[in-house]
């Protein structure tokens, strides 16, 4: 394996031809060699879809790489830039695979209909002290009067049910950035809320430690 | 039918770690900023961090207001620990 600097990376890769060919089919090998590896928790080789997956993965970032090369900062190292890429796609893939087909229909429910983003299980359990359950109760009421239905539609999502922010974007018509801020905007609510009530939440945290 | 189905699966996920919950969004919350990154720019910056992170930089400045981030977004979190994984020596 030659070792290209940054600089050479972008210079051989920039024009076609067989210096772009050589340079390409190196980074390809890399990936290939990497990927596993960055997907361990998610993937098993053992996985039928695993070559699948790497191999598309792989080609796909040798494509993004050529069309995005001129955004290449120089900053870092440019094999972790391409690492980069290849960690998005793959993990973009994974999650499309993962949630297709679950309904999660809830996010598309127009006005206050749904189930509730329940903070709190039914009952308090018997080690549940009174002051955890006023907590608690107080942050249920922050959620269901501070929060848009949708805030607390992409809330119970992303929290609860660990549905991918990418997956929740494209239910609801979206992207990422959105969901992010969507969510954002709803935590500070929250928050403002609870310290306005007494309950800042750093302060709570060491309650729920378990 | 299916709607309710699904409600009640949720349900019962959500009771089998009971207080685990409040907890988890308690820790956002505390861990919430009045300006945050947003996902777009970190991933910008998600393989310097990376690289700061291996060579044992300190996190502060800008590289705090991203390890804030990664705290919060799960996506992002995911991807960052992916590309750690992918960039520790062979």
């Amino acid at each position: 394996m030659t070792d290209r600097d940054n600089k050479a990376w972008v210079r051989e890769l920039e024009k076609p031809g067989p210096q772009r060919e050589a340079a390409l089919e190196e980074l390809r090998a890399q990936v290939l060699r990497a990927l596993p590896r960055g997907l361990s928790r998610w993937l098993s080789p053992n996985n039928p879809e695993f070559d699948e997956l790497v191999e598309d993965a792989a080609q796909e970032t040798l494509l993004r790489v050529l069309k995005q090369l001129h955004t290449f900062e120089g900053k870092g190292q440019f094999i972790n830039w391409v690492y980069k890429i290849s960690v998005r796609i793959a993990l973009n893939d994974l999650r499309g695979r993962k949630w297709r087909n679950v309904s999660l229909d809830f996010l598309q429910e127009e006005g206050d209909e749904g189930p509730a983003f329940q903070v709190a299980s039914g009952m308090s359990s018997p080690e549940s002290t009174a002051e955890r359950n006023e907590i608690m109760q107080q942050l249920q009421r922050a959620i269901n009067e501070e929060l848009t239905a949708k805030q607390r539609a992409a809330m119970m999502a992303v929290v609860i049910q660990g549905v991918p922010m990418e997956e929740v974007a494209r239910r609801l018509g979206s992207n990422r950035n959105a969901v992010y801020k969507l969510l954002h905007d709803a935590r500070k609510k929250l928050k403002s809320r609870l310290e306005k009530a007494g309950f800042p939440p750093k302060e709570l945290l060491s309650m729920f430690d378990s | 039918m299916k709607r309710v189905l699904d409600w009640l699966r949720m349900r019962l996920t959500s009771q089998r770690t009971p207080d685990s919950m409040p907890g988890k969004v308690l820790f956002m919350l505390a861990a919430t900023r009045d300006k945050e990154l947003s996902c777009n720019d970190v991933y910008r910056m998600l393989d310097q961090f990376a690289e700061a992170i291996l060579r044992g930089k300190p996190v502060k400045g800008f590289m705090a207001s991203i390890a804030q981030h990664l705290e919060i977004c799960p996506d992002c979190r995911e991807e960052y620990e992916a590309l750690l994984a992918m960039m520790k020596a062979a």
